[in-house]
């Protein structure tokens, strides 16, 4: 059990020892100097010589020099070593050193003191010992493996950097428990370096190393971690087609003990700096900052929000691509006979969106050509009967290659045309329900969950209630049909189905405000645009993804409205500069996990200038949370489950200064100094208690 | 409030006027003493006596004559006329005090009562102060009084003292004979003070010395092992008083005898003060010392 020192520099003031020895030698007598008119008679006196004084107080002085000596000790702030694990083991140790780079570790200086830890355990492998270093962060990457070779397991460490990647301690644990249980060596030892946060380690994660096994933490934290970040930004875009007006939101976190005060925060756009606002935080609270209304061209944009400076600078700024919406394409298909007041809800309900806003081709259905559906990825048939035909084929050509059909059954739609449709609608369409008698049946949502109702899920965000529908036509959906919506009766008023690569919605009541009110309420504009949206697989465009996200690069670059395929080849380049080529041969080439922060460009191989999509990635926001655990839970959930009397060996090191924390041994040392001072006090004055006031003469 | 009182050193500390002290403590003194018995052509009128052949016809007091007849002189009180001057050490170590009152202001005090008291006596008055050299030289004269307690009221402790180079200076300067009244601490050796004090009898001067001594400087009541400092050469040697407190008494006590024997054995006044004595103990020693050099002369 060793003693070190978190602060030996404060040894140095053991030179203060010299005070008491000087004291007790010269200055004590120097220091209390008597003046006297002459000398004359006392240098005839063979006066009596210091060294008499200093061994008549020699308990003083040893009293005095403990509390020098415990008092520097104290400031020196000692600590114990209590590990059992590392150090020489004769018959030879598979040693996996398990080094966190998450984002976290590059707050302030864990880093550095991680990769010291990991030299010394590198530095302690002997000729018949093998090590592993294994880099971890979201998943584990072995560096270097089962070797003993001192400069491949320094090259492997030297080489590895924290990435911005979340902490998660399984994978690595998992990858220590593989190689440990390849090897033959007698002993085997899992040393784990990292700032054990909270967020990177999931309770449930069954991980086990092989019984037997050492796990030693290493704890690079040092006490509380005081850490801003952006979170989350919202943008609220308006204007017109070639402006926009930028309403931002961000949520900015405080995760620390100490409040702070005129935080500024900064949104920049294209690298301009737009706006600024300062907050107030409270410790361990979040804020939300509105910046003013910001003008800026309706097109693609790079955007940062920037909040206050920390040891942890990466979640600071937080990036995020500012990009149009994109028109929902609709093909609405008609009866050649129906008239304007039959169709002038939906219409209208259409023509009023924006933000996505509505590009809407209406063409009687009699009409439909092939050419009508290209780079129209959602149909409405509004209360047609199924046309049968050609027509008819087209349709279910087009739904089974993967479009999206909405069928609004009112009067016109037959059940004798929809019961044939060679498999568009899967159900069974019956005569209409009359629900006059009592005053009309009402609507009622089953599933929120889906994104066509997901808006109304709150509460006072729609109320369908309100609606009364008088007239609705029976449908039966096979089992593969999920309903969405029911009428008070049970019938379903709402249900969707896959056809081959596409999607059927069957809303089972007409729009034209004679079966039901519905176009007269509140919720119809909403439900439309809801519905308009979903039928045509229209997503709002992502701002940013977090970091360690895989992407379809297709979706990324192709646009699923128009219809539009991505180039074979695209250039993605990284925020760090490195560029990767990737082709869409396969699937590989057509997914891309984005691990550092910034923003991703992608461009077509022939073109350094063009641009097809920028993708701006974050760092996960619970990487910003800070808290530690206790790495003794992390240890004993790694160690637990095994076999008694063959369990893993678990031994815990603290960082020093977390580890002298929890020992505190300087306390003790400045309680012992006190005790030793108040000792030499009353010794002090018992020794000498007739000593008078030196009989001194002013000076001029 | 008694005249006595006005004879303690530490009552004279709080009095600034030094002339008022001096007036405060001869006034004080004298009253209740007889008067100078020393009779003399003075402004005084003392006593009539029959004119006798040879005496100054001046003197034949007229009216006396006219009432009964008969020659009668007038004879007044003594006006010696002698020179009177103090010579004062004010050397850094007379600036050393245990109590309120340093040996320098001790001897401040002490000779503006002699030069006032001597004022009084008609004497012409002068002060001379010196260190390791003269600092000051105010020659005596009739008028001099309130130079000399200027002088006194504005003493600077000086540097080292010696004895020896500035009292030859002070003999070599002298005029007439006179009164020499040295006041010092003597941190010399007996033989030196007394081979300087020798030259300012040369020329007739009748000298008298006051040693002033602190009451510390005689009883040495220090304890605890400290270091001593020299006040003038600010030399330090480590000291346990408690060990040698009896040897230095010893010495001191010898180095007093030797300066009474060896000034006494050369007719000067060698007269040991303590610090924390009144003053009259001078003052009286001062008299009486006058007293018999009027008998002489």
């Amino acid at each position: 059990m060793p003693l070190s020192f978190l602060t030996p520099l404060f040894l140095a003031g053991l030179a203060a020892l010299a005070i008491p020895i000087w004291i007790h030698l010269t200055d004590r007598e120097r220091r209390d100097v008597t003046a006297f008119p002459s000398l004359m008679f006392l240098q005839r006196v063979p006066h009596q010589t210091v060294r008499r004084q200093r061994i008549r107080h020699w308990l003083l002085f040893l009293l005095r020099s403990g509390a020098v000596v415990l008092l520097v000790l104290a400031f020196a702030r000692p600590l114990l070593d209590r590990s059992g694990a590392g150090g020489a083991f004769a018959g030879g140790r598979e040693v996996v050193i398990l080094l966190d780079r998450s984002f976290s570790m590059g707050y302030a200086d864990r880093w550095e003191r991680a990769v010291s830890a990991a030299g010394r355990l590198i530095d302690e492998v002997g000729e018949r010992d093998l090590a592993s270093v294994v880099a971890f962060a979201d998943r584990a990457e072995a560096l270097a493996q089962s070797t003993a070779d001192p400069i491949r397991l320094r090259a492997a460490l030297d080489g590895a950097r924290p990435q911005d990647g979340p902490t998660r301690y399984a994978p690595a644990l998992q990858v220590a428990a593989q190689i440990l249980s390849d090897s033959k060596l007698p002993r085997h030892e899992v040393v784990l370096i990292s700032d054990f946060q909270r967020a990177g380690w999931n309770p449930d994660e069954a991980v086990q190393l092989p019984s037997g096994a050492w796990l030693t933490a290493i704890d690079v934290a040092e006490g509380t971690a005081p850490n801003l970040s952006v979170s989350d930004v919202s943008v609220d875009s308006r204007g017109s087609a070639s402006a926009q007006q930028l309403l931002v939101t961000a949520r900015v976190v405080n995760t620390g003990p100490d409040a702070r005060r005129n935080v500024e925060v900064k949104l920049s756009v294209e690298g301009q700096q737009l706006a600024a606002q300062s907050t107030d935080l409270d410790p361990n609270s979040a804020a939300t900052v509105h910046f003013p209304v910001v003008q800026f061209p309706r097109r693609l944009a790079l955007a940062t929000v920037t909040a206050g400076e920390d040891p942890l600078a990466g979640d600071n700024t937080f990036q995020f691509v500012i990009a149009p919406h994109r028109a929902v394409r609709i093909l609405l298909l008609e009866h050649a006979a129906a008239r304007s007041t039959e169709t002038i809800y939906l219409r209208r309900a259409l023509n009023i969106g924006s933000d996505p806003g509505f590009d809407v081709v209406t063409k009687p259905i009699a009409q439909l050509a092939t050419r009508d559906l290209t780079g129209r990825p959602g149909v409405i048939l509004n209360d047609v009967p199924y046309p049968g035909g050609a027509a008819g084929r087209r349709l279910l050509e087009y739904v089974t290659e993967g479009g999206r059909l909405l069928v609004i059954m009112g009067r016109r739609a037959t059940p004798g045309s929809w019961n044939s449709t060679g498999g568009i609608v899967t159900g069974t369409v019956a005569e209409p329900v009359d629900r006059l008698r009592d005053r009309g049946g009402s609507f009622v949502v089953v599933a929120y969950d889906h994104p066509v109702f997901e808006p109304f899920k709150a509460p006072r965000s729609g109320n369908f209630s309100t609606a009364r529908f008088f007239r609705y036509r029976g449908y039966t959906p096979d089992d593969s049909s999920q309903v969405l919506a029911r009428f008070d009766d049970g019938r379903p008023a709402l249900t969707e189905s896959a056809v081959g690569e596409g999607r059927v919605l069957v809303l089972t009541t007409g729009l034209d405000n004679v079966w039901n009110d519905l176009s007269i309420q509140p919720v119809f504009l909403p439900f439309v645009h809801q519905v308009a949206r979903h039928v045509s697989g229209y997503g709002a465009p992502r701002m940013w993804v977090t970091a360690g996200q895989v992407l379809d690069l297709r979706d990324q670059i192709g646009d699923p409205a128009t219809g539009s395929e991505p180039p074979r080849e695209v250039v993605i380049e990284t925020p760090s500069g490195d560029r990767i080529l990737r082709e869409f041969t396969d699937e590989e080439g057509q997914y891309l996990q984005v691990r550092e922060r910034g923003f991703y460009r992608i461009r077509p191989v022939d073109d350094r200038t063009a641009v097809l999509t920028t993708i701006a990635v974050n760092m996960d926001p619970a990487e910003s949370d800070l808290t530690a655990m206790d790495p003794d839970e992390l240890v004993g959930a790694v160690s637990a489950g095994t076999a008694e009397g063959d369990e893993v060996q678990a031994a815990v090191v603290l960082a020093p200064d977390e580890r002298e924390r929890r020992q505190g041994l300087w306390w003790y040392l400045v309680v012992a100094t006190l005790l030793i001072l108040v000792t030499e006090s009353i010794l002090s004055n018992r020794v000498r208690p007739l000593r008078g006031r030196p009989l001194t003469s002013e000076r001029p | 409030m008694r005249g006595s009182r006005f004879l303690d050193p530490r009552v004279l500390a709080r009095i600034d006027n030094l002339e008022l002290l001096a007036r405060t403590v001869v006034d004080g003194f004298i009253s209740g003493l007889h008067r100078s018995p020393y009779l003399g052509f003075s402004i005084d009128f003392a006593e009539h006596r029959a004119y006798m052949p040879g005496d100054d016809i001046r003197w034949i007091d007229w009216r006396v004559f006219g009432r009964t007849d008969r020659f009668y002189v007038k004879q007044f009180e003594a006006d010696t006329n002698a020179n009177f001057s103090v010579i004062l050490d004010v050397s850094r170590s007379m600036h050393y005090g245990s109590g309120e009152v340093t040996k320098l202001d001790y001897a401040r005090y002490l000779a503006a009562c002699l030069a006032y008291f001597s004022r009084r006596q008609r004497d012409r008055i002068g002060i001379v102060t010196f260190d390791r050299d003269v600092v000051d030289h105010i020659p005596p004269s009739a008028k001099h009084l309130d130079l000399v307690l200027h002088t006194l009221d504005n003493l600077e402790p000086g540097g080292e003292g010696l004895l020896e180079q500035p009292l030859l200076k002070i003999a070599e300067s002298l005029g007439r004979r006179g009164i020499l009244v040295l006041i010092s601490d003597l941190y010399e050796e007996p033989d030196r003070i007394l081979q300087a004090v020798s030259r300012l009898r040369h020329r007739g001067n009748d000298v008298m010395v006051f040693h002033v001594l602190d009451p510390a400087e005689l009883e040495f009541p220090f304890d605890g092992a400290t270091h001593f400092e020299d006040l003038e050469t600010g030399e330090r040697i480590p000291v346990v008083p408690e060990d040698l407190k009896e040897r230095y008494r010893h010495l001191l006590a010898q180095h007093i005898r030797t300066l009474a024997r060896l000034l006494g054995e050369h007719r000067i006044d060698y007269t040991q003060l303590d610090t924390s004595k009144p003053l009259d103990y001078a003052l009286f020693d001062y008299l009486s010392r006058r007293q018999r050099l009027s008998r002489v002369r």
